[in-house]
């Protein structure tokens, strides 16, 4: 078990993704924070999680609020005392053309997706500055690379994040710790279903040069592996996880 | 199922070091490399450490020794589920203008060249079995260039767009090909160069992490990529860097 006793957060650990690398993280060994809007949802993924014989526990969270993301800090530590890993995964995608987006849809996206990491990491830097070690795991997208017509705040967030993360893992490098992003193209999950037909759905995911489905846990491996003692020498990268469909 | 791997510049350094990674996950490690003492001692340390694995040598510039090579490989362990591409090096640092045509040839052949005729050969392999890896090594400055490397440069350039290209034309088959970018890492060839304390001064400042890499921190990323962990990645660049780049 590549991460025992380690303590890891994971926002958007609900569902999708971030459920597919909290159960990871927990079969790992890891003991999991299940962080997410949805509580109801987050402490059913806990209790998947303590069923693989590790310890997890749900707290809801709107990472866009200084105060949730301060409470999330709070509990962690409160619980676990400590933090090894922050996995940040939440994130919203909501459909308009550029010149029909609100103002409060392209503040919204950005607030949660790109301002989630920032609030995330000022919340649980200090304590892997003191233990002198840490991992930052954030999830952006192949459509950083790409960008994908009507989803341009989308598109916006998920590239901010990278230069963000190249400029975190900079600032924590001397401090010991790795901050790294994951770019994962459409994966089988809700998410690409909320703007499509199942059949398109399926289509599209079929649609890649490996013929793969992404599957959640294709993205969660390569994240168990940053997360690990193997991956220490790797800072301030955006790996991308999308059956080949982008090479960048 | 007992996986075959076949490492060029298994020798020394870095591929000396994913030839460890890969027999200590249980393969069968075929060490291959120019030099083929260097090659043999690999093989007794592996064998030494409980491990399975084999010796030869090989210049990767040479289209039908790698042709032997690999038809020899293939008929003796029966398949070849890794190819790591390891065999290379900038051998001069100088200006544009002093180089000869047959250096700058030299360059080019022994790192772009030879990854060509590796792949060319263990492709259709891998084709046939309808799996296999492929690990070719760029370099940082396969990036960004570097003043007196201009060959290395352009010859690890191209490595990452021909790995781009042969995932395209492998991933049909369920054959995955990646690109390895190896910042500035302590191995022996360079190090016979450079004083550790010089190379402290030298990159301390400059690497996040504040250290240079070890052969072993590469050898994680290429056995990654090799895992069922991975399945999901093919035509991509991993740069494992200390956050240099």
């Amino acid at each position: 078990m590549r991460l025992q006793n380690k303590v890891a957060v994971i926002t958007g650990g609900a569902q999708g993704i971030g459920r597919a690398i909290a159960l990871g993280m927990g079969r790992e060994g890891a003991n999991v924070v299940i962080a997410d809007l949805q509580g109801e949802r987050a402490r059913s993924v806990a209790d998947e999680a303590q069923a693989l014989g590790t310890e997890a526990i749900a707290v809801e969270v709107n990472v866009a609020s200084e105060v949730s993301v301060k409470r999330l800090a709070d509990q962690t530590f409160e619980h676990f005392g400590r933090i090894d890993i922050l996995v940040n995964d939440a994130g919203i995608y909501l459909k308009a053309p550029v010149v029909s987006k609100t103002e409060e849809d392209w503040d919204r996206t950005i607030d949660i997706n790109l301002g989630g990491n920032f609030l995330c990491a000022r919340a649980f830097v200090p304590a892997m500055r003191k233990q002198k070690s840490g991992r930052i795991i954030s999830i952006a997208s192949s459509i950083a690379h790409t960008g994908a017509r009507e989803f341009a705040d989308y598109a916006a967030s998920k590239a901010a994040i990278i230069g963000f993360v190249k400029a975190l893992a900079r600032e924590l490098g001397p401090d010991g710790i790795t901050v790294n992003a994951i770019c994962p193209g459409s994966a089988n999950t809700d998410m690409p279903r909320r703007h499509r037909s199942e059949e398109e759905t399926m289509a599209r995911l079929r649609a890649t040069p490996l013929g793969h489905i992404l599957e959640p846990d294709d993205i969660a491996g390569p994240i168990l592996f940053l997360a690990s003692d193997a991956a220490a020498y790797i800072t301030g990268q955006a790996y991308n996880i999308n059956c080949g469909t982008v090479m960048i | 199922m007992n996986q075959v791997a076949l490492i060029t510049g298994g020798g020394n350094g870095i591929g000396r070091a994913v030839a460890h990674r890969m027999a200590a996950a249980g393969m069968t490690v075929i060490v291959a490399d120019f030099d083929h003492a260097a090659a043999e001692q690999v093989r007794a340390e592996i064998v030494d450490a409980g491990g399975k694995a084999d010796a030869l040598s090989v210049d990767v510039t040479v289209a039908r020794e790698v042709k032997g090579v690999v038809g020899d490989v293939a008929q003796r362990f029966g398949r070849i589920d890794v190819l790591a591409n390891i065999a290379g090096g900038s051998f001069y640092t100088k200006r544009i203008d002093d180089f000869t045509w047959a250096e700058w040839k030299k360059v080019i052949d022994t790192n772009l060249k030879g990854t060509f005729l590796m792949c060319r050969e263990v492709a259709p392999i891998m084709q046939k079995q309808k799996s296999g890896r492929i690990l070719n090594t760029a370099s940082n400055y396969g990036v960004t260039g570097s003043a007196l490397r201009a060959p290395y440069s352009a010859a690890k350039a191209g490595i990452i767009a021909f790995t781009k290209s042969l995932a395209l034309e492998l991933a049909p088959d369920g054959v995955r090909v990646n690109t390895v970018a190896p910042g500035p890492t302590d191995t022996p060839r360079v190090m016979e160069k450079e004083t550790p304390e010089g190379r402290r001064q030298r990159w301390s400042s400059a690497i996040p992490l504040g250290r240079t890499a070890q052969p072993e921190d590469l050898a994680e990323l290429y056995y990654f990529l090799t895992t069922p962990e991975s399945a999901a990645i093919t035509g991509q660049l991993f740069h494992c860097n200390g956050g240099l780049l």
